[in-house]
């Protein structure tokens, strides 16, 4: 019963949702837009599964003494923010907006621009022309690094017109292929798990 | 200077300071950003899922089906003891299963069908040679072959699979140079930051 | 390992010190647009005025700082046209900058909220919402962001899904684009534009040769093209020295990495 309930649901629903893409009868429609309302509704609650995971996980952790003084601080974070929205609202003028805008926005932006001093880093260390295939992925950044910047531009025209046919020929045709097999690959993984031969989902108890 | 972009400019430095090495101001910060960032999902999720999708209209509408995502969402908690977590499969179970439906269609006609069709272009047109169609079409199938792994890479198919991993290589570098790029300008704005708005440098 | 350290705290401030410096002088470049931007401007310039433009907001805060100027390089130019604007967000985080980004930029054109644009909010579950608003944007989104009944905004009035909308233009970090080009592109026939980090240029490159992604207005360059188009200078067009020196920071980088290599092979090789 564990197993095949949840097999049945999810070919029931698989078959709807699959279904429904050639039918614009009524009935039909009235089924597909109540499961998409109910997939948000339910897709929210999986957020409050990981919230709760993350608070137990620091509680633990604090109780252990594993780094107390930072796992409160995520703690704090935590609380900090449902506060604000509950006190002052999500408005423009809000704390909780002020809080976005001033710790969180700024903060992420910052760790994400830390990755533009490990690209200098491994580009020096890693980028080696070490065979044909490495000398043509590092000739081809060198061209697009070039054709994009302002300053190249001014010495000839030829360095963006040559970025923008490498991108629109042979890399597009690579990464087409790419997309064309993940296409083909998801429709068989889709299709294995409406059929129930797929079931990884169905791990971790 | 505004409170807020004093708090900003700490917090900004408190995070570039990992550069020198990892340290207790720069893991404070990376907690706190933690925190605050599934606080702030907590809220935004709740305020525009559950209260608008869910509790308005089942409790003031009076949309009584709506029970059924609500009992659904709850057994998603079944997950925190061992005895009942095999109830959580039932919503995933679900929501694997839409999603498996309707992927089928659109990966097979807008991935698949839309970008085959897009390489079926014309090698000789109007009495000139377009080299362009050429490319995309050798590029497309040669890329295809090295992934092709039903057969040995070995005459024919390992040649044209070697001429693959060459566009892919072009592809991956085109990525790197963009990738850098984008790097530099997320660097750029927040040296933008610092240097306006928190240290007023320039103007 | 201290020999290493040394290299990489080297690397590091030549980084900041190159992009500091470049970025406290002023240069004014004539950045010509790529084919994609120019067409993206084109599109908005051709719209008629008051047709309904949707802004998605997809993506995090972490690349505020590339997005801001190509979301309000569109934003700018959109209300400028007298467009109307529909705002919504698939990423939690999208949600705050969006609604931000919105009012700012609506404040200088002086634009009301909920007559010529309107912000809609989050909805988790991206597939699902954008499958939804092909049926009614009313019931995916019953309320605004501000909790007002979407029904009572007159910009809602006679909207009921993407046949009333002329474009969705979807900021993006990532592969949310992807979803409204297949999802609502192919089985709606909306027309969707994006605007990019340039790390996700190249990814999308297939649909804009494909024709199911309309324009791309790509990385901060991008953004100072569309700048540069629109003749109103912003964070595109103040950053493009820093990028150029950036780039060419790089591009030493990887010349004199090569070089040492290949000097340290030979050495290796000779004794």
């Amino acid at each position: 019963m564990r197993t095949k309930i949840p097999l049945i649901i999810c070919l029931v629903f698989g078959v709807i949702m699959f279904a429904q893409y050639f039918s614009s009868h009524p009935l039909a429609l009235k089924v597909y837009n109540n499961i998409l309302e109910w997939w948000q509704i339910i897709f929210a609650f999986t957020l409050f599964i990981g919230v709760l995971a993350f608070v137990k996980n620091n509680l633990k952790n604090i109780s252990r003494g594993k780094e107390p003084i930072y796992k409160l601080i995520g703690l704090l974070g935590l609380v900090l923010m449902p506060i604000l929205a509950i006190a002052g609202g999500t408005g423009i003028d809000s704390p909780f907006m002020w809080s976005f805008d001033n710790m969180l926005a700024p903060m992420q932006a910052t760790v994400f621009s830390l990755l533009a001093f490990f690209v200098a880093s491994a580009s020096y260390r890693g980028f080696r022309a070490r065979t044909v295939s490495a000398t043509i992925l590092l000739l081809t950044a060198l061209i697009v690094l070039l054709g994009r910047i302002p300053l190249a531009e001014m010495v000839s025209e030829s360095f963006p017109k040559l970025t923008f046919w490498i991108q629109s020929y042979p890399s597009m045709a690579a990464r087409r292929a790419i997309l064309i097999g993940i296409g083909l690959g998801s429709m068989t993984t889709a299709l294995r798990v409406i059929l129930g031969i797929e079931r990884t989902y169905l791990r971790g108890e | 200077m505004d409170i807020g972009v004093l708090v900003a400019g700490l917090l900004t430095l408190a995070i570039f300071s990992f550069l020198y090495k990892d340290n207790p101001v720069y893991k404070a910060a990376e907690s706190w950003l933690i925190g605050l960032s599934i606080g702030y999902a907590l809220v935004i999720f709740w305020q525009t899922t559950i209260v608008d999708l869910l509790f308005r209209p089942l409790f003031s509408g009076g949309r009584l089906i709506l029970i059924i995502p609500l009992a659904l969402g709850l057994m998603m908690f079944s997950r925190f003891s061992r005895r009942t977590a095999w109830i959580s499969r039932i919503p995933i179970a679900f929501m694997i299963g839409a999603g498996a439906g309707v992927a089928i269609p659109a990966m097979l006609y807008a991935r698949t069908l839309k970008q085959m069709s897009a390489c079926v272009m014309p090698v000789v047109e109007n009495g000139s040679f377009n080299i362009e169609a050429l490319v995309v079409a050798v590029g497309v199938i040669s890329t295809l072959a090295y992934f092709y792994f039903s057969r040995e890479h070995k005459g024919f198919v390992g040649k044209t699979a070697r001429l693959g991993t060459y566009f892919l290589m072009i592809f991956f570098g085109a990525t790197f140079g963009y990738t850098v790029m984008s790097r530099m300008s997320t660097f750029i704005g927040r040296i933008d930051f610092l240097l306006i708005d928190f240290l007023h440098l320039i103007k | 390992m201290m020999d290493r350290l040394r290299t990489r705290w080297i690397i590091f401030s030549g980084l900041a010190i190159v992009v500091i410096i470049a970025y406290m002088i002023t240069v004014k470049f004539k950045t010509a647009p790529s084919p994609a931007t120019l067409k993206a401007y084109d599109y908005i310039e051709s719209l008629p005025e008051s047709s309904v433009v949707i802004f998605s907001f997809d993506h995090e805060a972490s690349s505020l700082p590339e997005i801001k100027p190509i979301a309000l390089a569109l934003l700018r130019h959109t209300f400028k046209n007298n467009i109307r604007i529909i705002g919504l967000s698939l990423f939690a985080e999208g949600t705050s900058i969006g609604f931000n980004l919105l009012n700012k930029t609506a404040a200088e054109y002086g634009k009301v909220y909920g007559r010529d644009y309107v912000f809609l909010g989050f909805k988790p579950q991206y597939i699902s919402a954008i499958l939804g608003m092909g049926e009614s944007i009313k019931r995916v989104f019953p309320a605004d962001y501000l909790g007002n009944a979407v029904d009572s905004l007159p910009i809602m009035q006679g909207i009921e899904n993407y046949d009333n909308i002329a474009m969705v233009v979807s900021i993006a970090d990532g592969d949310r684009t992807v979803q409204w080009v297949e999802y609502a592109g192919a089985r709606y026939k909306q027309a969707v534009m994006a605007g990019l980090t340039a790390a996700m240029i190249t990814s999308y490159d297939p649909y804009l040769s494909s024709e199911q992604l309309y324009a791309v207005v790509g990385g901060l360059r991008g953004a100072a093209e569309y700048e540069n188009l629109l003749e109103q200078r912003g964070g595109g067009s103040r950053g493009m020295l820093a990028q150029s020196a950036a780039h060419l920071y790089i591009i030493v980088l990887v010349v004199v990495g090569n070089i040492v290599y290949f000097r340290s092979r030979r050495r290796r090789g000779e004794a």
